[in-house]
């Protein structure tokens, strides 16, 4: 069976998936960061205590969650440029990537802050801190520490999710397994190797999680 | 502790015909309560008889629906009363004591003086760490919460509140999540705060400490004062069957 199995094919496409690695990278990092903000957003939204906020936040959160993200991304690339938006397929993938992320990081970030208890809240009331005081010297540090194990799982959800980006020809590390597989019709080979960089990756994840997580346990462990 | 400033003989805490609903039940009913610059009182009273919200309202920690309750010449609730600047002269101490546990002990204590006081970080520092060997923890000022006990941690507590040079503090069962032996170092610090003149209001059942500081004990019932005397007429000669049952409770080991 593995007489068919070509190692040296795969040889020769490295510097390709060598790239689309590359590609990979850099647009997840770019589309964590954009999911960052969107959720750091949201979340400010979801927290306050009017309507005004709260509801578009919660509306947006619920239609991102309930959708499959290859239809958010069908929406983006050929729904917009119907409706006069044109942008760049690189542009559209990181966008759907960050819109969609966002939404599940507003949800890690709003648990974070509501997992601090309210007897914080009230020690920051009791001493005269304003709610921006409060926020920025008692909750959000406090947060911060519970919302990282949660916020690099979504990291690696997203990385894998930029695989869709290969359906909208974006050059990541899907689509040089696909190249492989129609140029050659090796199919297993091109799969497999993504497969492995992907692993590679989420090792890499993994590895930096385990890190954080032994900072974070150095100092302010709770009672 | 230098502006005692009492207007019109008024009490550095009016409480006037005060009510509170939580829902349907009436947690505070019309108490009507003044507490002189310097005095310490104790209150006391069965659990769930309002005793914590009785004080959480001096300092806007929960809101009263009406009434009037004046804290230092300031009428709580009036929209001219500033009630974050109104908080800086009120120390309040948890039973849980809160402590902000990704900060150091002395960090705890100069949070507030540095980024609500204003009061320039040396300084601030400096007064921190007297503050914590004035309630015996100069070793511990490096110390996170989570690596001290539970006296240890309600002495910071009670440091972090005197780090804001306040003219109140309000003391919510501070000795009650604490083991027996951990009791009298949080009570020998509160008692050194009451001897140097601090208007206090001490939500307690520490009957000694009572009767060692405080110039009233207020006994809550369902809500109301049912009664108020000195520590002496009031451990001795109960006036009520209500107060007379509490005390033969928790007198009796």
């Amino acid at each position: 069976m593995l007489e068919n199995f070509s190692f040296r094919t795969i040889v020769e496409y490295l510097p390709l998936f060598g790239q689309g690695l590359v590609t990979t990278v850099w647009l997840s990092v770019l589309s964590f960061a954009g999911a960052l903000a969107v959720g750091i957003v949201l979340a400010a939204m979801n927290l306050q205590r009017g309507r005004l906020f709260r509801v578009p936040a919660k509306a947006y959160i619920d239609a991102v969650r309930a959708t499959p993200l290859l239809a958010q991304l069908y929406f983006l690339y050929f729904g917009l440029p119907r409706l006069g938006f044109v942008l760049p397929e690189l542009i559209v993938g990181i966008l759907a990537l960050s819109l969609n992320s966002g939404a599940y990081v507003a949800e890690i970030i709003r648990a974070g802050i509501l997992s601090i208890p309210r007897g914080q809240v009230e020690a920051g009331v009791a001493s005269g801190m304003t709610y921006v005081q409060r926020m920025r010297l008692v909750i959000l540090p406090q947060a911060f520490k519970v919302t990282i194990p949660p916020l690099l799982g979504q990291a690696i959800v997203l990385v894998k999710d930029s695989a869709l980006l290969s359906l909208i020809s974006v050059a990541e590390l899907t689509r040089a397994g696909q190249l492989l597989a129609s140029d050659r019709f090796m199919p297993a080979e091109g799969f497999i190797t993504i497969a492995a960089f992907y692993l590679l990756l989420y090792y890499g994840l993994k590895g930096l999680a385990a890190l954080s997580g032994r900072w974070l346990g150095l100092a302010g462990a709770r009672t | 502790m230098t502006s005692l400033s009492s207007k019109n003989g008024a009490g550095m805490i009016e409480f006037r015909g005060v009510n509170k609903w939580f829902g349907q039940l009436n947690v505070l009913r019309d108490i009507t309560l003044s507490v002189e610059p310097r005095e310490v009182v104790v209150v006391c009273g069965p659990s769930g008889s309002g005793k914590s919200t009785l004080i959480r309202c001096i300092n806007g920690l929960e809101t009263i629906r009406d009434g009037d309750l004046t804290v230092d010449g300031q009428r709580l609730g009036d929209p001219a009363t500033n009630m974050t600047r109104l908080r800086t002269e009120i120390g309040f101490v948890f039973q849980s004591f809160n402590l902000y546990p990704h900060k150091t002990a002395l960090e705890n204590v100069t949070l507030a003086p540095i980024h609500v006081r204003k009061i320039p970080r040396t300084e601030a520092e400096k007064a921190g760490r007297e503050l914590l060997a004035k309630v015996g923890l100069a070793d511990k000022v490096d110390a996170y919460p989570a690596q001290l006990s539970g006296g240890q941690q309600q002495r910071v507590a009670i440091a972090r509140c005197l780090g804001m040079r306040p003219k109140i503090m309000l003391f919510d069962e501070p000795t009650s999540a604490l083991d027996p032996e951990m009791i009298s170092e949080v009570l020998d610090v509160m008692v050194a705060v009451a001897e140097e003149g601090m208007t206090m209001m001490v939500v307690t059942h520490e009957m000694g400490f009572a009767r060692k500081v405080a110039q009233r004990v207020v006994f809550m019932d369902a809500g109301a004062i049912v009664e108020s005397g000195t520590p002496d007429e009031f451990f001795s000669n109960p006036k009520t069957d209500r107060s007379r049952a509490f005390l033969s409770k928790i007198l009796r080991h």
